[in-house]
């Protein structure tokens, strides 16, 4: 199937496209008699136009991250509920938040940002049953808050529908959200755990990390799998 | 499977990496039997994602987590969150419509056309970025379940 990671049905909304990709996978189990692999012939359909967020964030200001952050938050509520209702659901809530508890998540996101560190969970952030350790907490802190963001525009009236390069695009080039996730990605940078730097690679897509590549690698002289078994250790929050 | 010339080149060159560790390991199909399917008319069938799904007060997937969880085919879809780690992923048209990574609307259509017997009552989630050969086990595992449940065919959704 030639779609984007992340849809392998093909495109959202659309019943006789995924019915389609469903058959084709399907009838392979009357036709193939040995472990077979078969292009899925058809591109997913594409929206008309170009995307654009049809709300306007008010640009961003460097010394009030958190006031920046929160306005954005006001002034996507009202669509985001709007889209949930509509749904029927929201995806808000891997951190452990509930949807409800956004500001949570917010006073969490933005201690981290200012220098909370990657080992205590935030004071300021109580409220929610967090359910990952630290540092990947804030790695799921952050993705609810794409996630709201995301929920809140991409389903815009009128507007064809965003891919996820729209979407990394609009957060970092226009959004306080974009500005909070480099603060951290800096942050996780100075810190100079290189296991740290799973998270960065989990905050940030490849080609939005001015630096290079998002992730790092093991530090001169270890050996790949040695640190990758210690560094899954800390990131499942077995080891400090 | 998206084409890597889609893919950031960093990606491309990860799932390139990643590849190339599964054929080093030189898993032998032929040491496993083909399995001729039931037709499909008869074919009761459970959905295996990739996508990390779980329900809220379900324990999430942990980095590299190797197990799996079970989403009820009644789902409450609100009671679903993700916990992959993923960020190069499209993650838009999932938060749209669930059907694109856990095609449960389209699966009951198809079972009332008659074109599928019908569909398991439970459904599995793993966590697409673990080495494979570690979900051994938990392949074991929902295998036995899907069989105590009537099921005869999985359809594995891979994000």
């Amino acid at each position: 199937m030639p779609f984007p990671l992340g849809r392998p049905l093909g495109v959202a909304d659309n019943p006789d496209f995924q019915r389609d990709v469903l058959r084709s996978a399907l009838e392979l189990l009357e036709s193939a008699t040995e472990p077979t692999i078969v292009d899925y012939p058809h591109e997913a359909p594409e929206g008309e136009g170009v995307w654009a967020c049809a709300i306007e964030l008010p640009t961003p200001e460097v010394s009030e991250l958190e006031a920046s952050l929160r306005r954005e938050i006001d002034l996507l509520m009202p669509r985001y509920e709007e889209a949930r209702r509509r749904r029927g659901r929201t995806t808000l809530g891997m951190s452990g938040a509930k949807p409800e508890e956004i500001d949570a998540v917010v006073s969490f996101a933005i201690a981290v940002a200012e220098g909370s560190g990657f080992e205590e969970i935030p004071k300021s952030a109580s409220g929610p049953e967090w359910i990952h350790p630290m540092p990947m907490l804030v790695r799921f802190v952050v993705e609810d808050l794409r996630a709201f963001y995301q929920e809140s525009v991409a389903s815009d009236n009128g507007a064809a529908p965003p891919s996820q390069h729209d979407m990394h695009a609009w957060i970092f080039e226009q959004t306080a959200l974009g500005r909070l996730i480099k603060q951290i990605a800096q942050l996780i940078s100075d810190d100079h755990d290189p296991r740290l730097l799973f998270v960065r690679g989990l905050l940030i897509p490849e080609g939005f990390w001015e630096g290079g590549p998002t992730f790092g690698g093991p530090p001169p002289g270890e050996d790949p799998r040695e640190f990758l078994i210690r560094s899954r250790r800390y990131l499942r929050g077995q080891e400090a | 499977m998206v084409r890597l010339s889609d893919l950031h080149p960093e990606e491309a060159e990860h799932m390139l990496q990643r590849a190339e560790g599964l054929r080093r390991r030189e898993f032998d199909f032929d040491a496993t039997s083909w399995i001729t399917p039931a037709p499909l008319a008869e074919s009761t069938i459970a959905l295996i994602t990739t996508a990390a799904l779980h329900r809220r007060d379900d324990i999430p997937f942990r980095f590299a987590d190797t197990g799996f969880r079970q989403i009820p085919d009644d789902i409450d879809r609100n009671d679903l969150v993700q916990s992959h780690i993923s960020v190069n992923f499209d993650r838009t048209h999932y938060q749209r419509d669930l059907n694109v990574v856990l095609p449960l609307d389209r699966m009951h259509e198809l079972a009332d056309a008659g074109e599928i017997d019908g569909v398991s009552p439970m459904h599995f989630s793993i966590l697409g970025a673990t080495d494979a050969f570690m979900l051994e086990p938990s392949a074991a595992e929902m295998a036995e379940r899907m069989h105590n449940l009537g099921v005869n065919t999985a359809l594995l959704v891979p994000v």
